[in-house]
C-alpha cells in the first residue's frame, strides 16, 4: 500500500483508508496520518468507533455457534478408522510398486476393518447405530459392553443443544438421589473437560446415570449402572488398583472402557482417548464416585 | 524397517482438530444452514487427512484448512449452482438502500446472522475471513486464490453491505441514526 499525505479532503481520504486501518493493514506512515486526522475529527472518530464495535459484535455473533459434538466425534472416528490406510510409514527409497502393493494390502485390510467394526453410521441412522454398537463391542467382556453401549448410544449419537445446560438443569435431570454426584465428578474431572450433559437415561432395557464431558471434540462418559443378577467385574484381570479400588479396562475399536465397582453399582469411564489416559481419568474419578455411590440407598 | 513410522493420525488430530469450530462456523455462514455445513466440514477434514503428507508441520495449518474449505465450497458451488457471482453481487448492492446501522450493542445474534446472510457470498467470505477469523489480507488472498486488491475491494463492499442491511433493520424497528457522518474536518 502507498503512503498518503492528508490535507484537504481529510475526511474523504480517512474514510477511504478506514477499512484497512481497522484491519491493521496500513503502512506505518499512513496509519499515523489516519490517526492524526481521527484525533481532530469527531465524525470520523465516531465512524471508526461504530465500525469497530460492529466488527466486534459480528465476531461475537458468529462465534456463538459451535460445531455439533456428534460431528466432531464422527470425523475423529472416520480419521482414526482410515489411519491404517495412510502410507506415511512407508520408508523413503522403496520403489513405487512396493508402495502400490502395500497400499492394496492396507486398503483391503482397512476396508475390512471399516465395514466390520469401525464405520460410523449417520446420526439419523438408528438401525445402523445398533449394528455399529454390536459390532464394535463384539470382543468386549459382556460386563463392559453395558457401559460402552450407553456411551455410544447416548453421547455419540445424541443431538446436543448448542450450549451445555445450566448446572441446575443437569442436577434436576439427575434427580434428588444422584444430583450430588455432579459436584463430586466435576471436582475430579480431567483438565480442560467441561460437563455437557448429566441425566438419567436408558439403553437396551437398563437405566443409567450418565455424565458426559467434552474437550476439543473428544467426548468422555461416566456411566453408572445398578448391578443386575450378581454382576461383577471380578472375573476380569484388573488393569490397575489405585486407592485400593480395582480398575478394569479393555479396548473396543477406538474406544477405551474402564470399569470399577461401587457397592450395588458398576461405574464405567468410556472415551476415545489412549488406554493410559482413560485409565488415569478413571483412577481420578473412582474414589469420589465410589464413596458417593456407596452411600446411595440400594 | 518397513513399519518404523506410525500413521500420522496423532499429528493430524493435534494440528487440525482445534480449528474445526472455525471451519464449521465459516461453512455454516456461507451456506446459510447447519446441515450443509456438516457435510462440507466432514469433506474438508477427510480431504485434509488424505493430503496430510503434503502439509509441512510448523506452517499455518489453519490457513491450509481454510484453503481446503473454499476448494470444497467451490466444488459444492458447481454441484448446487446456487452461489451468487460477482456480477449479481453488484446488482444486489445497487438495490440496497443507504442508511446507518443501529448501535451494535442493540443487535441480537439472530439479527446479525440474518443481515450477514444477505451480504453477497463472495463479499461475505472475505468479511468472515478478515473480521471474524482475523486472517491478514495476504492470507485471505492465498486462501481464496485471488489478488490482495480483490480482497480489499470485497472486504470494503462486504462491510458496507452489512452496515446497510443492518441499517434497513434499524429503520424497520424505528431505530434512529447513532452518529453523524460525512462531515469534513
Amino acid at each position: 500500500m502507498n503512503r498518503i499525505q492528508f490535507g484537504e479532503g481529510g475526511c474523504e481520504k480517512t474514510r477511504k483508508y478506514l477499512d484497512s486501518y481497522i484491519s491493521n493493514e496500513l503502512m506505518v506512515e499512513t496509519n499515523h496520518e489516519v490517526l492524526r486526522h481521527l484525533e481532530s475529527c469527531q465524525p470520523c472518530a465516531a465512524e471508526l468507533d461504530a465500525r469497530t464495535r460492529l466488527r466486534t459484535r459480528l465476531k461475537a455473533a458468529v462465534n456463538a455457534q459451535s460445531v455439533p459434538p456428534e460431528l466432531q466425534v464422527r470425523i475423529r472416528a472416520n480419521i482414526r478408522s482410515r489411519g491404517s490406510e495412510s502410507l506415511g510409514w512407508l520408508p523413503g527409497g522403496w520403489p513405487r510398486w512396493a508402495g502400490a502393493m502395500a497400499a492394496t494390502v492396507v486398503v483391503c485390510a482397512g476396508l475390512w476393518v471399516n465395514y466390520s467394526t469401525e464405520r460410523m453410521p449417520e446420526v439419523s441412522d438408528r438401525p445402523g447405530q445398533k449394528v455399529y454398537i454390536t459390532r464394535i463391542a463384539a470382543n468386549l467382556a459382556a460386563i463392559l459392553k453395558v457401559g460402552l453401549g450407553d456411551h455410544i448410544h447416548c453421547s455419540i449419537f445424541r443431538k446436543y443443544p448448542k450450549d451445555a445446560p445450566p448446572i441446575e438443569k443437569m442436577q434436576a435431570e439427575l434427580g434428588p438421589a444422584y444430583q450430588g454426584l455432579l459436584p463430586v465428578v466435576r471436582a475430579a474431572a480431567p483438565e480442560g473437560y467441561r460437563v455437557i450433559m448429566a441425566h438419567q437415561c436408558s439403553y437396551a432395557g437398563r437405566k443409567f446415570i450418565h455424565l458426559t464431558f467434552e474437550r476439543n471434540g473428544s467426548l468422555l462418559s461416566l456411566v453408572v449402572a445398578r448391578k443386575e443378577d450378581g454382576e461383577s467385574l471380578a472375573g476380569l484381570s484388573p488393569a490397575a488398583e489405585p486407592s485400593g479400588i480395582p480398575l478394569y479396562q479393555s479396548a473396543a475399536g477406538h474406544y477405551q472402557v474402564a470399569g470399577f465397582e461401587a457397592g450395588n453399582f458398576i461405574a464405567y469411564v468410556v472415551s476415545d482417548l489412549r488406554d493410559k489416559a482413560n485409565l488415569q481419568i478413571a483412577a481420578n474419578l473412582a474414589p469420589g464416585v465410589r464413596e458417593f455411590l456407596m452411600k446411595t440407598p440400594a | 524397517m518397513l513399519f518404523s513410522k506410525r500413521p500420522r493420525t496423532d499429528e493430524f488430530e493435534a494440528v487440525a482438530m482445534p480449528h474445526m469450530n472455525d471451519i464449521y462456523r465459516t461453512a455454516a455462514r456461507l451456506l446459510g444452514n447447519g446441515a450443509g455445513a456438516d457435510d462440507v466440514v466432514q469433506d474438508v477434514y477427510m480431504q485434509a487427512w488424505k493430503s496430510f503428507d503434503q502439509f509441512e508441520l510448523g506452517t499455518n495449518c489453519r490457513a491450509w484448512l481454510f484453503k481446503i474449505l473454499f476448494h470444497t465450497l467451490n466444488h459444492y458451488r458447481r454441484k448446487w449452482m446456487n452461489f451468487r457471482m460477482i456480477k449479481e453481487s453488484d446488482e444486489i448492492l445497487e438495490q440496497t438502500p443507504a442508511g446507518s446501522p443501529p448501535s451494535p450493542e442493540h443487535i441480537t445474534d439472530e439479527e446479525m446472522m440474518a443481515a450477514l446472510a444477505e451480504v453477497p457470498q463472495d463479499f461475505r467470505a472475505v468479511v468472515l475471513l478478515i473480521d471474524v477469523e482475523e486472517f491478514s489480507y495476504k492470507e485471505a488472498a492465498g486462501i481464496l486464490n485471488v489478488p490482495i486488491g480483490t480482497v480489499m475491494s470485497r472486504l470494503s463492499r462486504g462491510r458496507k453491505a452489512l452496515r446497510e442491511k443492518l441499517a434497513g433493520l434499524a429503520e424497520s424497528y424505528g431505530i434512529g441514526r447513532t452518529h453523524e457522518e460525512g462531515k469534513s474536518a
